[in-house]
């Protein structure tokens, strides 16, 4: 096998995943997931993932923990910053600092635009980015690129519909740049205040085949993927308005059934009510099975980074 | 002797900065981090008169010899700048500054979420010179793009 390029590496970006550092994370996923689970305890036998998240989170931390323990790591950390000395005042810089003597590696979640940036240049072990800011959360995007390839059996041809808060979403950001990296046609919709942000994806248009509307309707039957995202309350001035945008972004079974056949449906989590529960146990949702890869693609970026002979 | 020459002394070592664009040079001041806090003299001539309806601004900075490194910075601030180097009363050297590839604290970044502002670190801002031709600017952090044309230039002056 050749160099293992994400040894002692950071992961800050989805900028700095290339196609073939992506093509790469999935293939080391492919065999983490095909190990029994015996084999699998041996890949970080002995080492510590340290977290820190600044902001609420379910699936990135657990997925993270679970991950490390999959691999027979262990994880240390903060997950309630209230209750540690970053209360008190703490820098972000102190606080990596000391988090990377007890760990071999860390993820950090944080709420300002280019933190984990900032924690790899102070920190003495990798740093991987777990949400930063509104436009960074580069181990979804993974996650949601692996799924694709799972459960569609290729990247290159799909065609993507993404929908909802485009503009404060930050998983959104990461998926398109991501998707830049292969050859897609992504058409989002938004109502028109969530829009996303022009400034934020100049350089992406270059690379993206993208269009943008109001509306999913008259697209949703050309689509290979629904992505569906939330809309938060607390970006809405008013409640009345929350609730006339909301009632237009939510997927039911009436949109179920106009997708094509083989079409599949996929969320970040978590979801409120913009994806109907009656869809669950549909053949085209695949949003849990999304939050499993989500582990897998965890525990193989995490192999590569920790070990030089790789997964 | 021309009556720009007249304003400051001559030094015998050091280095002159010219053609600072007329309101700029407290700017170059600070981008080249001199606040005389070292001691060392430091003359600032602002608005000196520089052919028939111009004006330009001038630094001398006495006993220290400004590398590529600090003058540089100053292409996006004062691009017509020349940087003399001054020895034994002599013009030793003259250099035009020229575009860096990044550029540290000059600019702040816009973004307000941006780690750089958050106040409670200890962190400079760096900015990667990513279109040459426009100027424009990346926050090595988070991202955001500063547009920055127009910035260097003085306010238009007329003639
Ligand atoms: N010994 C000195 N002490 C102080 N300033 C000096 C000394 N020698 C030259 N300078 C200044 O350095 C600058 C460059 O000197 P130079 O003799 O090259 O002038 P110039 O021919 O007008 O150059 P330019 O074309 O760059 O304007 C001028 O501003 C000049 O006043
Ligand atoms: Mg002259
Ligand atoms: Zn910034």
């Amino acid at each position: 096998m050749a160099a293992n390029s994400f040894f002692g590496r950071d992961v800050i970006s989805v900028r700095d995943l290339d196609r073939r550092g992506l093509e790469d994370v999935f293939g080391a996923a492919e065999r983490v997931m095909a190990m029994p689970a015996a084999e699998r305890r041996e890949v970080a036998r002995g080492r510590t993932l340290g977290y820190l998240f600044y902001e609420p989170s379910t699936r990135t931390r657990l997925s993270f923990q679970a991950a490390m323990a999959s691999l027979g790591g262990s994880s240390l950390g903060i997950s309630d910053v209230a209750s540690s000395s970053a209360s008190k005042g703490e820098s972000l810089a102190d606080t990596v600092r000391t988090l990377s003597i007890y760990a071999d590696a860390l993820v950090l979640r944080h709420p300002l635009d280019g933190s984990s940036r900032f924690a790899a240049e102070v920190s003495g072990k990798p740093v991987i980015n777990g949400g930063s800011g509104t436009e960074e959360h580069p181990t979804q995007a993974v996650q949601d690129l692996f799924t694709m390839r799972r459960e569609k059996g290729r990247i290159d041809g799909l065609t993507v519909g993404i929908i909802g808060d485009l503009k404060y979403g930050r998983t959104v950001y990461s998926l398109l740049r991501a998707l830049g990296n292969y050859d897609v046609k992504v058409h989002l919709a938004s109502p028109e205040s969530l829009r996303i942000r022009s400034d934020s994806v100049y350089d992406i248009r270059k690379r993206l085949d993208f269009t943008e509307s109001e509306q999913m309707d008259d697209r949703v039957g050309e689509l290979d993927v629904l992505y569906v995202t939330r809309i938060q309350k607390e970006r809405f001035p008013d409640e009345e308005e929350y609730i006339r945008v909301k009632g237009s972004y939510v997927v039911g079974l009436d949109v179920l059934r106009r997708m094509k056949k083989g079409a599949i449906i996929l969320h970040p989590l978590p979801r409120l009510d913009e994806i109907s529960p009656e869809l669950d146990g549909t053949e085209q949702a695949r949003y849990f099975r999304q939050a499993e890869y989500g582990m897998h693609v965890r525990a193989a970026l995490l192999a590569l980074i920790l070990r030089e002979e790789g997964v | 002797m021309r009556e720009s020459e007249l304003i400051v002394r001559r030094i015998s070592e050091g280095t002159v900065i010219d053609h600072i664009d007329e309101g700029m040079g407290l700017r170059v001041l600070g981008a080249l981090g001199i606040d005389g806090g070292d001691g060392g003299l430091t003359t600032v001539a602002l608005n000196v008169p520089s052919g028939k309806f111009k004006k330009k601004d001038i630094i001398k900075i006495e006993d220290r010899f400004l590398a590529d490194d600090d003058t540089n910075k100053l292409a996006v601030i004062a691009p017509r700048a020349t940087v003399n180097i001054i020895r034994n009363y002599k013009l030793a050297e003259k250099r035009r500054v020229s575009l860096p590839n990044e550029i540290e604290r000059i600019f702040r970044c816009s973004n307000p979420d941006c780690i750089t502002n958050s106040g409670r670190e200890h962190i400079e801002s760096v900015m990667d010179v990513i279109d040459r031709e426009v100027l424009a600017l990346k926050c090595r952090y988070c991202g955001r793009i500063l547009d920055v044309s127009g910035i260097g230039r003085a306010p238009a002056a007329a003639g």
